[in-house]
């Protein structure tokens, strides 16, 4: 009796395994997976579920229109790293095992990305990075990209051309501060290179700090002192709001030009109504006057889907600027993915990324999007545009700098 | 003329700070001969709790009042669990791990609620646009308060010490404290006296800070801390001249290099200075070489 229920126990368990099986290969067949990783929790999920949402309405947008090829769309794994890079690499490793899973989406910063970034290189997969401003994350090598790897992110060298240009054709004598990180010694570098390219005279001092520093009044004093007539900055919002208030302790009345932490909320309340005058730069999309359709389309979802919320912004008429970095981006990855697999008409990983370089003029909700065998990056610094800090009727507000 | 008083001026207000959490430090070295590592994250819990309590409504004087009796309160909680059980264990120097170790879990903690991101920490008295003539200098307002507020408690904590009752039975504590006990002096009360003032003198640093960035997050403090033990070590530790001269002179040093020298620079001044004071003066400025009697 004991033995014939064990053996019976065993049967049944088989029996279970074997339809479980066999409803995985089934599922295979009949829908299109992808995986995502991402800071969907923690102190940095701005970005992180931004990301998830964004992919989420791609999703439905596909579905809505019958799925890709008449396959379903799913998000079939979906775990959290928030923003650090060790778990990264665990999810990324079971988003890797997975064999089911079509396309990957990565972590939502430079850090995480580049602990995963060799792995998923090396898997072949198509890897989609939405937020990783690092250009290495998709160029190892300039002009090389990694041919499965293709971002969606403002990078830092698109980034430092934008404000070089817009630099050189308004000031005479360049003053740079920036922070003593990677980002911020190879975002100085950048723009010191651009701004000879673009004609303009060397900057007239070159000056660090550390992040988060309490003080900065020497580096400030001595672009006072060689004369700068524009304090030109790479580094974070709240670094951004010292330096701001140590320019104005100093009375060092010129403009403030800095990068896209000019626009983050830590620089506008720390900084209050220093901010007037201030100039960053960002992806302008959700800046303009009137939205175009398809960001309009995009904002339209949103808002049905999950209200104005803090993603969206405070009003509640328009999303805010900052949308395009933290939800939008993934938006648009997760659609030139789908893109690519119905180009592709296959799950195969190279014949998906060789249908991706193909897009050509594709519109998106950040830009119209062009790829190649040799550009992997979809934001060009035409789609980025300066923004100013302006009041008018007491209300502080951002305006898109015309050229 | 005018960029070197302007350097000068803003690393005596900066150096001022410094000494206050060098004052501070010395405070606990005082009594049970141990520094407080965690130091800098009382200094941020204050500054965000400060915050926090203005957030919800409470007025700048109440709000700032209790920020700063919440790092004097957390140093009692620092003493009786990373101090007092390390210290019955002979010359442990176990300390030095678990006030640190504390000071990291009061980041992880203030982090978790608040997140790990500046939040902004609102003008009080003036904001950065005021300023004070001084021989054609542009002077901060800002910078200024600091540098009264710092000087003036540096005084009158050095009156406390000197002309009152608890700040006599704090240095027979610091003298020797089995002799202060004997002749009944309440030694443990005094310890925690100690430790209280500390955390308050560090909590008012935070705030005086965070007046001066705008901005306070989970990490702020944590470098301030460990300028202002460069500090103490320079000024010689234990010593309330050697607190001010050694803050407001590495206050002026880094400036005047980040001024003249190079801005990178200016950040590995504190710790050239450690380097230098400890391999020629071990006992920094001010202070007396210590003779063990056998």
């Amino acid at each position: 009796m004991h033995r014939r229920s064990v053996i019976g126990l065993i049967g049944a368990a088989a029996l279970t395994a074997t339809i479980a099986l066999s409803v995985g290969t089934a599922a295979a067949q009949d829908s299109i997976k992808i995986g995502m990783t991402s800071a969907l929790t923690g102190p940095y999920n701005e970005y992180g579920e931004g990301g998830r949402r964004g992919v989420e309405l791609a999703i439905e947008k596909w579905n809505a229109k019958g799925g890709i090829n008449g396959k379903k769309v799913e998000l079939a794994m979906l775990l959290d790293d928030q923003l650090v890079p060790d778990r990264a690499v665990q999810n990324m490793r079971r988003l890797l095992d997975n064999k089911d899973l079509v396309g990957i989406i990565g972590p939502a910063g430079s850090g995480p990305t580049l602990a995963v970034i060799e792995m998923a290189a090396a898997d072949g997969r198509p890897y989609m990075n939405p937020v990783a401003q690092t250009p290495t994350v998709t160029y190892p090598t300039p002009g090389k990209p990694r041919p499965n790897v293709f971002s969606f992110a403002l990078q830092n060298d698109v980034e430092s051309t934008v404000l070089a240009r817009y630099v050189a054709k308004h000031f005479k004598m360049p003053g740079l501060v920036h922070e003593s990180t990677a980002y911020g010694m190879s975002g100085a570098d950048m723009i010191d290179k651009e701004l000879v390219a673009a004609g303009s005279i060397a900057p007239v001092a070159v000056e660090s700090y550390n992040q988060r520093t309490q003080d900065v009044t020497a580096q400030i004093a001595r672009l006072q002192r060689a004369g700068a007539d524009v304090v030109v900055c790479v580094g974070l919002g709240a670094d951004l709001a010292v330096i701001r208030r140590t320019m104005a302790r100093l009375n060092y009345k010129v403009p403030l030009v800095a990068s896209n932490g000019a626009l983050s909320i830590p620089y506008q309340e720390a900084a209050g109504d220093l901010v007037v005058g201030t100039r960053g730069s960002m992806v302008y999309v959700f800046g303009e006057d009137t939205l175009n359709p398809a960001a309009q389309g995009f904002a339209d979802a949103y808002k049905a889907k999950y209200g104005a919320d803090r993603w969206w912004g405070n009003d509640p008429q328009r999303p805010q600027i900052f949308m395009s970095l933290s939800v939008s981006n993934a938006y648009d990855a997760a659609d030139v993915l789908f893109e690519g697999i119905k180009r592709a008409n296959s799950t195969d990983p190279k014949a998906i990324a060789t249908a991706i370089e193909g897009i050509q003029g594709l519109r998106g909700v950040n830009a119209t999007y062009s790829f190649s065998p040799a550009k992997h990056h979809a934001i060009a610094p035409e789609d980025v545009a300066m923004f100013e800090y302006a009041k008018a009727a007491d209300k502080i507000a951002l305006k898109i700098v015309k050229e | 003329m005018h960029f070197v008083l302007q350097l000068i001026f803003s690393g005596v207000c900066v150096g001022a700070v410094y000494a206050l959490i060098a004052m501070g430090l010395s405070l606990t070295f005082w009594t049970t001969r141990t520094l407080n590592f965690g130091q800098g994250s009382l200094l941020m819990t204050a500054s965000v709790a400060t915050v926090a309590l203005l957030g919800a409504g409470m007025p700048i004087a109440f709000a700032v009042l209790l920020g700063v009796l919440l790092a004097g309160g957390l140093m009692i909680v620092a003493e009786r669990i990373a101090i007092r059980p390390l210290l019955k264990a002979g010359d442990s120097m176990g300390w030095v791990v678990s006030t640190l170790g504390l000071g990291i879990f009061l980041q992880g903690f203030v982090s978790t609620v608040f997140g790990s991101q500046a939040i902004a920490f609102p003008s009080l008295v003036f904001d950065s646009l005021d300023f004070v003539d001084l021989a054609g200098v542009q002077v901060s307002s800002q910078y200024l308060a600091v540098l009264g507020l710092s000087l003036t408690l540096m005084v009158a904590m050095e009156l406390f010490l000197r002309r009152s009752a608890w700040g006599r039975a704090v240095r027979a504590v610091s003298h020797d404290a089995d002799a202060a006990a004997l002749a009944g002096i309440p030694v443990r009360r005094v310890i925690v006296l100690s430790f209280v003032a500390s955390g308050v003198l560090a909590g008012i640093a935070g705030v005086m800070v965070a007046q001066i960035t705008g901005t306070v997050d989970p990490g702020f403090g944590f470098n301030l801390m460990v300028l202002g033990f460069v500090a103490a070590v320079f000024g010689g530790m234990g010593n309330t001249a050697g607190a001010l001269v050694g803050g407001v002179s590495l206050g002026v040093i880094e400036k005047l290099v980040g001024g003249y020298v190079s801005t990178a620079a200016e950040h590995g001044m504190a710790f050239a200075i450690l380097m230098v004071i400890l391999a020629i003066r071990p006992q920094g400025l001010f202070g007396r070489k210590e003779f063990t009697k056998v």
